[in-house]
Protein backbone atom coordinates (compact mmCIF):
# COMPACT_ATOMS: atom_id res chain seq x y z
CA UNK A 1 0.00 0.00 0.00
CA UNK A 2 1.23 3.45 -0.87
CA UNK A 3 1.55 5.00 2.56
CA UNK A 4 2.37 8.44 1.20
CA UNK A 5 -0.87 8.46 -0.78
CA UNK A 6 -2.76 7.15 2.19
CA UNK A 7 -1.31 9.87 4.37
CA UNK A 8 -2.15 12.50 1.83
CA UNK A 9 -5.71 11.20 1.67
CA UNK A 10 -5.89 11.23 5.41
CA UNK A 11 -4.68 14.81 5.67
CA UNK A 12 -7.09 15.83 2.97
CA UNK A 13 -9.82 14.12 4.88
CA UNK A 14 -8.77 15.81 8.10
CA UNK A 15 -8.79 19.12 6.32
CA UNK A 16 -12.04 18.87 4.48
CA UNK A 17 -14.01 15.95 5.71
CA UNK A 18 -13.50 15.82 9.43
CA UNK A 19 -16.50 17.84 10.25
CA UNK A 20 -18.58 15.98 7.70
CA UNK A 21 -17.74 12.66 9.26
CA UNK A 22 -17.75 13.64 12.86
CA UNK A 23 -21.34 14.68 13.04
CA UNK A 24 -23.23 11.82 11.47
CA UNK A 25 -21.10 9.49 13.60
CA UNK A 26 -21.69 11.33 16.82
CA UNK A 27 -25.43 11.70 16.60
CA UNK A 28 -26.51 8.05 16.78
CA UNK A 29 -24.03 7.55 19.62
CA UNK A 30 -25.53 10.40 21.58
CA UNK A 31 -29.03 9.16 20.87
CA UNK A 32 -28.15 5.65 21.98
CA UNK A 33 -26.51 6.92 25.14
CA UNK A 34 -29.68 8.69 26.04
CA UNK A 35 -31.74 5.60 25.49
CA UNK A 36 -33.90 6.73 22.58
CA UNK A 37 -35.34 3.48 21.38
CA UNK A 38 -37.19 4.65 18.31
CA UNK A 39 -39.48 1.70 17.63
CA UNK A 40 -42.66 1.51 19.66
CA UNK A 41 -41.30 2.11 23.16
CA UNK A 42 -44.83 2.04 24.53
CA UNK A 43 -45.30 -1.62 23.64
CA UNK A 44 -42.11 -2.45 25.52
CA UNK A 45 -43.03 -0.22 28.45
CA UNK A 46 -46.45 -1.78 28.70
CA UNK A 47 -44.84 -5.20 28.76
CA UNK A 48 -42.32 -4.28 31.46
CA UNK A 49 -44.65 -2.29 33.73
CA UNK A 50 -48.10 -3.79 33.20
CA UNK A 51 -47.54 -7.34 32.01
CA UNK A 52 -50.74 -9.32 31.97
CA UNK A 53 -52.92 -6.28 32.69
CA UNK A 54 -55.63 -5.17 30.34
CA UNK A 55 -55.32 -1.41 29.96
CA UNK A 56 -58.65 0.24 29.16
CA UNK A 57 -58.65 3.50 27.24
CA UNK A 58 -59.90 6.12 29.69
CA UNK A 59 -60.86 9.56 28.46
CA UNK A 60 -61.84 10.38 32.06
CA UNK A 61 -58.14 10.57 32.86
CA UNK A 62 -57.70 14.25 32.09
CA UNK A 63 -54.16 15.21 31.19
CA UNK A 64 -52.89 18.75 30.97
CA UNK A 65 -49.58 19.32 29.20
CA UNK A 66 -48.43 21.68 26.47
CA UNK A 67 -48.46 20.38 22.90
CA UNK A 68 -45.14 22.09 22.47
CA UNK A 69 -43.21 22.77 25.65
CA UNK A 70 -41.34 26.01 26.05
CA UNK A 71 -38.51 24.09 27.69
CA UNK A 72 -37.69 20.42 28.11
CA UNK A 73 -36.42 21.09 31.64
CA UNK A 74 -39.65 22.21 33.25
CA UNK A 75 -42.72 21.00 31.40
CA UNK A 76 -45.92 21.72 33.30
CA UNK A 77 -47.85 18.49 33.62
CA UNK A 78 -51.05 17.59 35.45
CA UNK A 79 -53.57 14.78 35.57
CA UNK A 80 -56.97 14.60 37.18
CA UNK A 81 -59.12 11.49 37.15
CA UNK A 82 -62.90 11.64 37.18
CA UNK A 83 -63.50 8.55 39.26
CA UNK A 84 -65.13 7.91 42.64
CA UNK A 85 -62.77 8.04 45.64
CA UNK A 86 -64.82 6.06 48.12
CA UNK A 87 -63.49 3.32 50.36
CA UNK A 88 -65.23 0.77 48.18
CA UNK A 89 -64.15 2.16 44.86
CA UNK A 90 -61.24 4.50 44.25
CA UNK A 91 -58.08 5.04 42.27
CA UNK A 92 -55.18 3.43 44.10
CA UNK A 93 -52.24 4.41 41.95
CA UNK A 94 -51.32 6.47 38.94
CA UNK A 95 -48.17 5.78 36.92
CA UNK A 96 -46.68 8.47 34.69
CA UNK A 97 -44.42 7.29 31.88
CA UNK A 98 -42.63 9.53 29.39
CA UNK A 99 -42.02 6.99 26.65
CA UNK A 100 -38.93 8.47 25.04
CA UNK A 101 -37.11 9.59 28.15
CA UNK A 102 -33.91 7.82 29.17
CA UNK A 103 -35.81 6.78 32.32
CA UNK A 104 -39.47 6.69 31.20
CA UNK A 105 -40.89 5.92 34.64
CA UNK A 106 -41.30 9.44 35.99
CA UNK A 107 -43.47 8.84 39.03
CA UNK A 108 -46.02 6.54 40.63
CA UNK A 109 -48.59 8.33 42.76
CA UNK A 110 -50.53 6.42 45.41
CA UNK A 111 -53.91 7.74 46.47
CA UNK A 112 -56.45 6.90 49.17
CA UNK A 113 -60.07 7.95 49.73
CA UNK A 114 -58.58 10.67 51.96
CA UNK A 115 -56.97 12.13 48.83
CA UNK A 116 -60.43 13.22 47.73
CA UNK A 117 -59.39 13.03 44.12
CA UNK A 118 -56.70 11.22 42.13
CA UNK A 119 -54.96 14.28 40.79
CA UNK A 120 -51.58 15.97 40.82
CA UNK A 121 -49.87 18.83 39.03
CA UNK A 122 -46.11 18.96 38.70
CA UNK A 123 -43.30 19.70 36.24
CA UNK A 124 -41.48 17.01 34.41
CA UNK A 125 -38.55 16.61 32.04
CA UNK A 126 -38.68 15.65 28.40
CA UNK A 127 -35.45 14.68 26.70
CA UNK A 128 -37.14 14.66 23.29
CA UNK A 129 -40.59 14.80 21.73
CA UNK A 130 -42.52 12.05 23.42
CA UNK A 131 -45.91 10.63 24.29
CA UNK A 132 -46.68 10.56 27.98
CA UNK A 133 -48.85 7.72 29.28
CA UNK A 134 -50.88 7.99 32.45
CA UNK A 135 -52.00 4.62 33.81
CA UNK A 136 -54.43 4.38 36.72
CA UNK A 137 -55.19 1.33 38.83
CA UNK A 138 -58.55 1.22 40.56
CA UNK A 139 -59.37 -0.57 43.79
CA UNK A 140 -61.86 -2.75 41.90
CA UNK A 141 -59.14 -4.18 39.69
CA UNK A 142 -59.32 -2.05 36.57
CA UNK A 143 -56.36 -0.55 34.77
CA UNK A 144 -57.00 2.61 32.80
CA UNK A 145 -54.78 4.52 30.41
CA UNK A 146 -54.74 7.83 28.61
CA UNK A 147 -51.99 9.59 26.69
CA UNK A 148 -50.93 12.90 25.17
CA UNK A 149 -47.89 13.89 23.14
CA UNK A 150 -45.50 16.70 23.95
CA UNK A 151 -42.86 18.31 21.78
CA UNK A 152 -39.83 19.25 23.85
CA UNK A 153 -36.14 18.59 24.13
CA UNK A 154 -33.05 18.44 26.28
CA UNK A 155 -34.68 18.13 29.68
CA UNK A 156 -32.66 15.20 31.00
CA UNK A 157 -29.18 15.85 29.66
CA UNK A 158 -29.24 19.63 29.53
CA UNK A 159 -27.25 21.96 31.72
CA UNK A 160 -27.98 22.10 35.40
CA UNK A 161 -29.36 25.32 36.78
CA UNK A 162 -28.86 24.54 40.45
CA UNK A 163 -25.22 23.65 40.01
CA UNK A 164 -23.93 25.72 42.83
CA UNK A 165 -23.01 25.00 46.45
CA UNK A 166 -25.90 27.09 47.80
CA UNK A 167 -28.47 25.06 45.86
CA UNK A 168 -26.90 21.79 46.99
CA UNK A 169 -26.76 22.88 50.60
CA UNK A 170 -30.44 23.79 50.44
CA UNK A 171 -31.49 20.41 48.98
CA UNK A 172 -34.52 19.12 50.81
CA UNK A 173 -35.82 22.50 51.86
CA UNK A 174 -39.56 22.80 51.39
CA UNK A 175 -42.29 25.39 51.13
CA UNK A 176 -45.88 24.36 51.47
CA UNK A 177 -49.11 26.32 51.30
CA UNK A 178 -52.75 25.82 50.47
CA UNK A 179 -53.56 26.70 46.89
CA UNK A 180 -56.92 28.16 47.99
CA UNK A 181 -58.49 29.16 51.31
CA UNK A 182 -59.19 26.25 53.68
CA UNK A 183 -62.61 24.62 53.53
CA UNK A 184 -63.56 22.24 56.31
CA UNK A 185 -65.24 19.06 55.16
CA UNK A 186 -64.10 19.48 51.59
CA UNK A 187 -61.33 18.58 49.20
CA UNK A 188 -58.55 21.13 49.68
CA UNK A 189 -55.53 21.62 47.52
CA UNK A 190 -51.95 22.09 48.71
CA UNK A 191 -48.88 23.18 46.82
CA UNK A 192 -45.52 21.77 47.82
CA UNK A 193 -42.24 23.23 46.55
CA UNK A 194 -39.10 21.20 47.11
CA UNK A 195 -35.64 22.58 46.69
CA UNK A 196 -33.56 19.86 45.07
CA UNK A 197 -31.21 19.73 42.06
CA UNK A 198 -32.67 16.38 40.88
CA UNK A 199 -29.49 15.43 39.00
CA UNK A 200 -30.38 12.93 36.34
CA UNK A 201 -27.05 11.14 35.97
CA UNK A 202 -27.07 12.20 32.32
CA UNK A 203 -25.74 15.69 32.84
CA UNK A 204 -22.10 16.52 32.33
CA UNK A 205 -19.92 17.03 35.34
CA UNK A 206 -18.01 20.08 34.26
CA UNK A 207 -15.00 19.44 36.45
CA UNK A 208 -14.37 15.87 35.31
CA UNK A 209 -16.02 15.86 31.88
CA UNK A 210 -17.79 12.70 32.98
CA UNK A 211 -21.38 12.56 34.20
CA UNK A 212 -22.67 13.92 37.47
CA UNK A 213 -24.13 11.03 39.49
CA UNK A 214 -27.90 10.94 39.80
CA UNK A 215 -29.17 12.67 42.95
CA UNK A 216 -32.91 12.96 43.30
CA UNK A 217 -35.96 12.79 45.54
CA UNK A 218 -37.35 9.26 45.28
CA UNK A 219 -40.17 9.32 47.83
CA UNK A 220 -42.77 11.85 48.85
CA UNK A 221 -45.10 10.93 51.65
CA UNK A 222 -47.91 13.27 52.68
CA UNK A 223 -50.43 12.71 55.44
CA UNK A 224 -53.15 14.83 56.95
CA UNK A 225 -53.75 14.37 60.67
CA UNK A 226 -51.87 11.10 60.41
CA UNK A 227 -53.86 9.70 57.48
CA UNK A 228 -51.97 9.17 54.21
CA UNK A 229 -53.28 11.43 51.44
CA UNK A 230 -50.52 11.12 48.87
CA UNK A 231 -47.48 8.97 48.39
CA UNK A 232 -45.27 9.23 45.37
CA UNK A 233 -42.31 7.24 44.15
CA UNK A 234 -40.42 9.73 42.04
CA UNK A 235 -37.51 9.59 39.66
CA UNK A 236 -35.18 11.78 37.64
CA UNK A 237 -38.06 12.66 35.33
CA UNK A 238 -39.28 15.17 37.89
CA UNK A 239 -37.84 18.62 37.20
CA UNK A 240 -35.24 20.36 39.28
CA UNK A 241 -36.78 21.98 42.38
CA UNK A 242 -39.90 19.83 42.10
CA UNK A 243 -43.33 21.25 42.71
CA UNK A 244 -46.41 19.16 43.39
CA UNK A 245 -49.94 20.35 43.76
CA UNK A 246 -52.25 17.74 45.25
CA UNK A 247 -55.73 17.41 46.77
CA UNK A 248 -56.58 16.15 50.25
CA UNK A 249 -59.76 15.83 52.28
CA UNK A 250 -59.81 17.90 55.47
CA UNK A 251 -62.77 17.29 57.75
CA UNK A 252 -61.38 19.78 60.25
CA UNK A 253 -58.31 21.93 60.84
CA UNK A 254 -55.15 19.95 61.32
CA UNK A 255 -51.61 19.25 60.25
CA UNK A 256 -50.41 18.43 56.76
CA UNK A 257 -47.16 16.54 57.08
CA UNK A 258 -44.59 15.79 54.41
CA UNK A 259 -41.76 13.33 54.58
CA UNK A 260 -39.29 13.30 51.71
CA UNK A 261 -36.51 10.91 50.96
CA UNK A 262 -33.75 11.16 48.37
CA UNK A 263 -31.69 8.43 46.73
CA UNK A 264 -28.84 8.89 49.20
CA UNK A 265 -31.24 7.96 52.03
CA UNK A 266 -31.49 11.48 53.42
CA UNK A 267 -34.94 12.44 54.62
CA UNK A 268 -36.65 15.77 55.18
CA UNK A 269 -39.82 16.79 56.99
CA UNK A 270 -42.19 19.70 56.87
CA UNK A 271 -45.52 20.38 58.53
CA UNK A 272 -48.19 22.88 57.62
CA UNK A 273 -50.89 23.83 60.09
CA UNK A 274 -54.11 23.95 58.12
CA UNK A 275 -57.29 25.82 58.93
CA UNK A 276 -56.28 26.78 62.45
CA UNK A 277 -57.13 30.08 64.15
CA UNK A 278 -59.66 31.04 61.53
CA UNK B 1 -5.73 0.13 6.86
CA UNK B 2 -8.03 -1.90 4.63
CA UNK B 3 -9.57 -1.05 1.33
CA UNK B 4 -12.88 0.13 2.54
CA UNK B 5 -11.75 2.83 4.97
CA UNK B 6 -9.37 4.16 2.34
CA UNK B 7 -12.13 4.29 -0.26
CA UNK B 8 -14.35 5.94 2.28
CA UNK B 9 -11.71 8.54 3.03
CA UNK B 10 -11.27 9.32 -0.64
CA UNK B 11 -14.98 9.58 -1.14
CA UNK B 12 -15.25 11.89 1.82
CA UNK B 13 -12.38 14.01 0.65
CA UNK B 14 -13.92 14.29 -2.81
CA UNK B 15 -17.23 15.06 -1.23
CA UNK B 16 -15.74 17.77 0.93
CA UNK B 17 -14.33 19.48 -2.13
CA UNK B 18 -17.71 20.04 -3.66
CA UNK B 19 -18.94 21.79 -0.52
CA UNK B 20 -19.28 25.32 -1.75
CA UNK B 21 -21.27 28.10 -0.34
CA UNK B 22 -23.05 31.02 -1.82
CA UNK B 23 -21.55 34.07 -0.15
CA UNK B 24 -23.64 35.47 2.65
CA UNK B 25 -24.97 38.98 2.14
CA UNK B 26 -22.84 41.33 4.19
CA UNK B 27 -22.94 45.08 4.42
CA UNK B 28 -20.12 47.46 5.30
CA UNK B 29 -21.61 49.38 8.21
CA UNK B 30 -18.47 51.35 9.07
CA UNK B 31 -15.04 51.38 7.40
CA UNK B 32 -13.76 47.80 7.65
CA UNK B 33 -16.78 46.60 9.63
CA UNK B 34 -18.97 44.07 7.81
CA UNK B 35 -22.28 42.80 9.10
CA UNK B 36 -24.73 40.12 8.10
CA UNK B 37 -28.10 40.63 9.74
CA UNK B 38 -29.86 37.37 10.61
CA UNK B 39 -33.57 36.86 10.06
CA UNK B 40 -36.18 36.80 12.78
CA UNK B 41 -37.11 33.16 12.53
CA UNK B 42 -37.99 31.14 15.57
CA UNK B 43 -35.72 28.23 16.43
CA UNK B 44 -38.69 25.89 16.15
CA UNK B 45 -40.25 27.21 12.99
CA UNK B 46 -38.37 27.39 9.70
CA UNK B 47 -35.00 27.69 11.41
CA UNK B 48 -32.11 27.55 8.98
CA UNK B 49 -29.16 28.51 11.16
CA UNK B 50 -29.15 32.07 9.86
CA UNK B 51 -30.89 34.11 12.54
CA UNK B 52 -28.04 35.79 14.39
CA UNK B 53 -26.02 38.84 13.46
CA UNK B 54 -22.57 37.76 12.38
CA UNK B 55 -19.73 39.54 10.61
CA UNK B 56 -16.12 40.60 10.65
CA UNK B 57 -13.75 43.49 11.17
CA UNK B 58 -10.78 44.05 8.87
CA UNK B 59 -7.54 45.61 10.12
CA UNK B 60 -4.30 46.34 8.24
CA UNK B 61 -2.86 42.90 8.94
CA UNK B 62 -5.66 40.58 9.82
CA UNK B 63 -9.36 39.97 10.20
CA UNK B 64 -11.47 39.12 13.26
CA UNK B 65 -14.74 37.29 12.69
CA UNK B 66 -17.43 37.99 15.26
CA UNK B 67 -19.78 35.03 15.56
CA UNK B 68 -19.96 32.47 12.81
CA UNK B 69 -23.63 31.53 12.41
CA UNK B 70 -25.79 28.57 13.25
CA UNK B 71 -24.33 25.88 11.01
CA UNK B 72 -21.22 24.89 9.12
CA UNK B 73 -23.02 25.98 5.93
CA UNK B 74 -23.72 29.47 7.29
CA UNK B 75 -20.08 29.72 8.44
CA UNK B 76 -18.91 28.72 4.95
CA UNK B 77 -21.14 31.34 3.38
CA UNK B 78 -19.74 33.97 5.72
CA UNK B 79 -16.21 32.88 4.81
CA UNK B 80 -17.06 33.20 1.11
CA UNK B 81 -18.34 36.72 1.69
CA UNK B 82 -15.20 37.56 3.64
CA UNK B 83 -12.92 36.20 0.93
CA UNK B 84 -14.68 38.31 -1.67
CA UNK B 85 -13.70 41.36 0.36
CA UNK B 86 -10.23 40.65 1.73
CA UNK B 87 -7.41 38.13 1.41
CA UNK B 88 -5.95 39.04 4.81
CA UNK B 89 -5.72 36.11 7.20
CA UNK B 90 -8.54 35.51 9.65
CA UNK B 91 -6.63 35.65 12.90
CA UNK B 92 -9.48 35.52 15.40
CA UNK B 93 -12.93 34.00 15.67
CA UNK B 94 -14.70 35.75 18.51
CA UNK B 95 -17.72 33.96 19.96
CA UNK B 96 -20.01 36.34 21.82
CA UNK B 97 -21.62 33.45 23.76
CA UNK B 98 -22.34 29.73 23.59
CA UNK B 99 -25.66 29.76 21.75
CA UNK B 100 -25.72 27.55 18.68
CA UNK B 101 -26.97 30.22 16.28
CA UNK B 102 -23.74 32.12 16.96
CA UNK B 103 -21.04 29.43 17.13
CA UNK B 104 -21.83 26.44 14.90
CA UNK B 105 -20.06 28.14 11.97
CA UNK B 106 -16.67 28.10 13.72
CA UNK B 107 -15.79 24.87 11.93
CA UNK B 108 -15.95 26.56 8.54
CA UNK B 109 -12.92 28.67 9.45
CA UNK B 110 -10.80 25.92 10.94
CA UNK B 111 -8.48 24.35 8.42
CA UNK B 112 -6.63 21.45 10.04
CA UNK B 113 -3.84 21.25 7.44
CA UNK B 114 -2.50 24.76 7.86
CA UNK B 115 -2.05 24.91 11.59
CA UNK B 116 -0.07 28.15 11.67
CA UNK B 117 -2.85 29.99 9.91
CA UNK B 118 -5.64 28.51 11.93
CA UNK B 119 -7.58 31.35 13.52
CA UNK B 120 -7.67 31.52 17.27
CA UNK B 121 -11.14 31.07 18.74
CA UNK B 122 -11.76 33.48 21.59
CA UNK B 123 -14.64 33.38 24.07
CA UNK B 124 -15.71 34.16 27.61
CA UNK B 125 -13.95 32.11 30.30
CA UNK B 126 -17.26 30.47 31.20
CA UNK B 127 -18.04 29.38 27.65
CA UNK B 128 -16.09 26.09 27.72
CA UNK B 129 -18.07 24.55 30.61
CA UNK B 130 -21.33 25.77 29.07
CA UNK B 131 -20.32 24.11 25.81
CA UNK B 132 -19.47 20.86 27.59
CA UNK B 133 -22.85 20.78 29.25
CA UNK B 134 -24.77 21.52 26.07
CA UNK B 135 -22.75 20.11 23.19
CA UNK B 136 -24.68 16.88 22.66
CA UNK B 137 -28.06 18.52 23.03
CA UNK B 138 -27.16 21.30 20.60
CA UNK B 139 -26.03 18.80 17.98
CA UNK B 140 -29.18 16.72 18.25
CA UNK B 141 -31.36 19.80 18.15
CA UNK B 142 -29.60 21.21 15.09
CA UNK B 143 -30.13 17.95 13.21
CA UNK B 144 -33.77 17.98 14.18
CA UNK B 145 -34.13 21.61 13.12
CA UNK B 146 -32.29 21.76 9.81
CA UNK B 147 -31.81 18.10 8.77
CA UNK B 148 -29.26 17.67 5.99
CA UNK B 149 -28.26 21.34 6.25
CA UNK B 150 -26.58 20.47 9.56
CA UNK B 151 -23.87 18.66 7.59
CA UNK B 152 -20.38 19.52 8.80
CA UNK B 153 -21.60 21.31 11.89
CA UNK B 154 -19.45 20.58 14.91
CA UNK B 155 -18.94 22.66 17.99
CA UNK B 156 -15.40 23.88 18.45
CA UNK B 157 -14.55 25.56 21.73
CA UNK B 158 -12.16 28.45 22.30
CA UNK B 159 -8.36 28.39 22.21
CA UNK B 160 -8.22 31.39 24.45
CA UNK B 161 -10.70 32.76 26.97
CA UNK B 162 -11.41 36.15 28.46
CA UNK B 163 -11.82 36.54 32.20
CA UNK B 164 -12.63 40.25 32.18
CA UNK B 165 -10.96 42.14 29.34
CA UNK B 166 -8.73 41.48 26.35
CA UNK B 167 -7.36 43.73 23.61
CA UNK B 168 -6.70 42.29 20.15
CA UNK B 169 -4.66 44.07 17.49
CA UNK B 170 -5.62 43.60 13.85
CA UNK B 171 -2.92 46.01 12.68
CA UNK B 172 -3.75 49.66 13.20
CA UNK B 173 -7.03 48.55 14.73
CA UNK B 174 -7.67 47.45 18.27
CA UNK B 175 -10.61 45.43 19.46
CA UNK B 176 -11.52 45.51 23.13
CA UNK B 177 -13.27 42.37 24.36
CA UNK B 178 -15.24 42.53 27.59
CA UNK B 179 -16.47 39.50 29.54
CA UNK B 180 -19.73 40.15 31.41
CA UNK B 181 -21.24 38.73 34.57
CA UNK B 182 -24.18 36.37 33.90
CA UNK B 183 -26.84 38.20 31.88
CA UNK B 184 -28.34 36.85 28.61
CA UNK B 185 -26.20 33.74 29.28
CA UNK B 186 -23.42 33.24 31.82
CA UNK B 187 -20.81 33.74 29.10
CA UNK B 188 -21.57 36.98 27.25
CA UNK B 189 -18.69 38.78 25.57
CA UNK B 190 -18.86 42.17 23.84
CA UNK B 191 -16.48 43.58 21.24
CA UNK B 192 -15.66 47.25 20.86
CA UNK B 193 -13.88 48.49 17.74
CA UNK B 194 -12.28 51.75 18.80
CA UNK B 195 -11.45 52.80 15.23
CA UNK B 196 -15.08 53.03 14.15
CA UNK B 197 -16.74 53.32 17.56
CA UNK B 198 -18.68 50.14 16.86
CA UNK B 199 -19.91 48.13 19.83
CA UNK B 200 -20.82 44.54 19.02
CA UNK B 201 -23.05 43.45 21.90
CA UNK B 202 -23.81 39.85 21.03
CA UNK B 203 -27.12 38.88 22.62
CA UNK B 204 -26.72 41.35 25.46
CA UNK B 205 -28.94 43.45 23.23
CA UNK B 206 -31.92 42.37 21.17
CA UNK B 207 -33.60 44.74 18.75
CA UNK B 208 -37.03 43.83 17.31
CA UNK B 209 -36.74 40.17 18.28
CA UNK B 210 -38.02 39.28 21.76
CA UNK B 211 -35.03 39.00 24.13
CA UNK B 212 -34.44 35.36 25.09
CA UNK B 213 -33.32 34.69 28.65
CA UNK B 214 -30.82 31.92 29.37
CA UNK B 215 -28.76 33.45 32.16
CA UNK B 216 -29.62 35.81 34.95
CA UNK B 217 -32.35 38.40 34.60
CA UNK B 218 -30.94 40.67 37.31
CA UNK B 219 -27.54 40.54 35.62
CA UNK B 220 -29.11 41.27 32.26
CA UNK B 221 -30.97 44.30 33.56
CA UNK B 222 -27.72 45.54 35.10
CA UNK B 223 -25.82 44.90 31.85
CA UNK B 224 -28.50 46.80 29.94
CA UNK B 225 -27.88 49.76 32.26
CA UNK B 226 -24.11 49.50 31.91
CA UNK B 227 -24.33 49.39 28.12
CA UNK B 228 -26.19 52.70 28.31
CA UNK B 229 -23.08 54.31 29.78
CA UNK B 230 -20.62 52.90 27.27
CA UNK B 231 -19.61 55.21 24.44
CA UNK B 232 -20.50 53.80 21.01
CA UNK B 233 -21.35 55.45 17.71
CA UNK B 234 -22.83 52.27 16.30
CA UNK B 235 -24.29 49.38 18.23
CA UNK B 236 -24.68 45.98 16.60
CA UNK B 237 -27.11 43.80 18.57
CA UNK B 238 -27.09 40.01 18.55
CA UNK B 239 -30.39 40.08 16.67
CA UNK B 240 -32.05 42.83 14.70
CA UNK B 241 -30.80 45.86 12.81
CA UNK B 242 -27.88 47.92 14.05
CA UNK B 243 -28.62 51.20 15.72
CA UNK B 244 -27.02 54.58 16.14
CA UNK B 245 -29.52 55.36 18.87
CA UNK B 246 -28.64 52.78 21.46
CA UNK B 247 -30.44 54.62 24.23
CA UNK B 248 -33.84 53.82 22.76
CA UNK B 249 -33.00 50.20 22.01
CA UNK B 250 -31.55 49.56 25.45
CA UNK B 251 -34.46 51.31 27.15
CA UNK B 252 -36.89 49.07 25.25
CA UNK B 253 -35.04 45.97 26.28
CA UNK B 254 -34.99 47.21 29.84
CA UNK B 255 -38.76 47.74 29.71
CA UNK B 256 -39.32 44.20 28.51
CA UNK B 257 -37.01 42.54 31.03
CA UNK B 258 -38.46 44.59 33.90
CA UNK B 259 -42.02 43.73 32.88
CA UNK B 260 -41.09 40.06 32.63
CA UNK B 261 -39.40 40.04 36.02
CA UNK B 262 -42.16 42.00 37.72
CA UNK B 263 -44.99 39.91 36.29
CA UNK B 264 -43.36 36.55 36.92
CA UNK B 265 -42.44 37.55 40.45
CA UNK B 266 -46.03 38.64 41.07
CA UNK B 267 -47.29 35.36 39.59
CA UNK B 268 -45.05 33.35 41.92
CA UNK B 269 -46.13 35.42 44.88
CA UNK B 270 -49.84 34.92 44.41
CA UNK B 271 -49.42 31.28 43.33
CA UNK B 272 -50.80 31.88 39.86
CA UNK B 273 -48.94 28.87 38.48
CA UNK B 274 -46.36 28.78 35.74
CA UNK B 275 -48.71 27.87 32.89
CA UNK B 276 -51.10 30.74 33.60
CA UNK B 277 -48.20 33.14 33.99
CA UNK B 278 -46.78 32.09 30.64
CA UNK B 279 -49.77 33.64 28.92
CA UNK B 280 -50.01 36.78 31.05
CA UNK B 281 -46.48 37.89 31.95
CA UNK B 282 -45.12 40.93 30.11
CA UNK B 283 -48.34 41.03 28.06
CA UNK B 284 -48.08 44.81 27.84
CA UNK B 285 -44.91 44.36 25.78
CA UNK B 286 -46.46 41.99 23.26
CA UNK B 287 -46.98 44.49 20.46
CA UNK B 288 -43.41 45.75 20.60
CA UNK B 289 -41.55 42.55 19.80
CA UNK B 290 -41.34 39.94 17.10
CA UNK B 291 -41.75 36.23 17.92
CA UNK B 292 -43.22 37.27 21.26
CA UNK B 293 -45.63 34.32 21.48
CA UNK B 294 -42.78 31.87 20.95
CA UNK B 295 -40.06 33.44 23.06
CA UNK B 296 -41.94 35.06 25.94
CA UNK B 297 -43.44 31.79 27.29
CA UNK B 298 -39.96 30.24 27.20
CA UNK B 299 -38.65 33.12 29.27
CA UNK B 300 -41.42 32.60 31.81
CA UNK B 301 -40.72 28.87 31.81
CA UNK B 302 -37.08 29.69 32.54
CA UNK B 303 -37.69 32.33 35.14
CA UNK B 304 -40.69 31.09 37.10
CA UNK B 305 -39.03 28.04 38.71
CA UNK B 306 -36.01 30.18 39.61
CA UNK B 307 -38.04 32.91 41.26
CA UNK B 308 -39.90 30.38 43.39
CA UNK B 309 -36.74 30.13 45.47
CA UNK B 310 -35.68 33.77 45.23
Amino acid sequence: MNTALLRACFLLFMACGLSLLALPASVPVAAAALGATGAAPWAALQQSHFAGKKLEAAPFILISAPVRAASGDQVPFAFSIDHPMTAARHIKSVTVLVDENPVPLTAVFHFTPASGKAAAATRIRFESDSPVHVVAESSDGHWYVNTVSVKASGGCSGPMAGDDPAALAAAGKMKMALAAPFQAGAVNKARLLIRHPMYTGLQRDLSTNGFRPAFFINKIDVSYNGKPVLQADTSIGLSENPTIEFPFVAERPGALQVLLQDNTGASFRQTLAVGGDT
Amino acid sequence: MGRLPRAALLALAACAFVVQAKPLRVEQVAPGVYLHVGQHKDVEDGYDGDIANIGFIVGNDAVAVIDTGGSYAVGMALKEALRAITQLPVRYLINTHVHPDHVFGNAAFIDATVTDQRPQIIAHARLPPALTARREGYLRTLHKQVGAAAKGSVLIGPDRTVQDRLTLDLGGRKLILTAWPAAHTDNDLTVFDAASGTLWTGDLLFIERTPALDGDIHGWLAATDTLQTMPAAIVIPGHGPLTRAKHTALARQHDYLSALLGDVRAGVKRGAGMTATMTTAAAAERGRWQLFDAVNPRNVNYLYPRLEWE
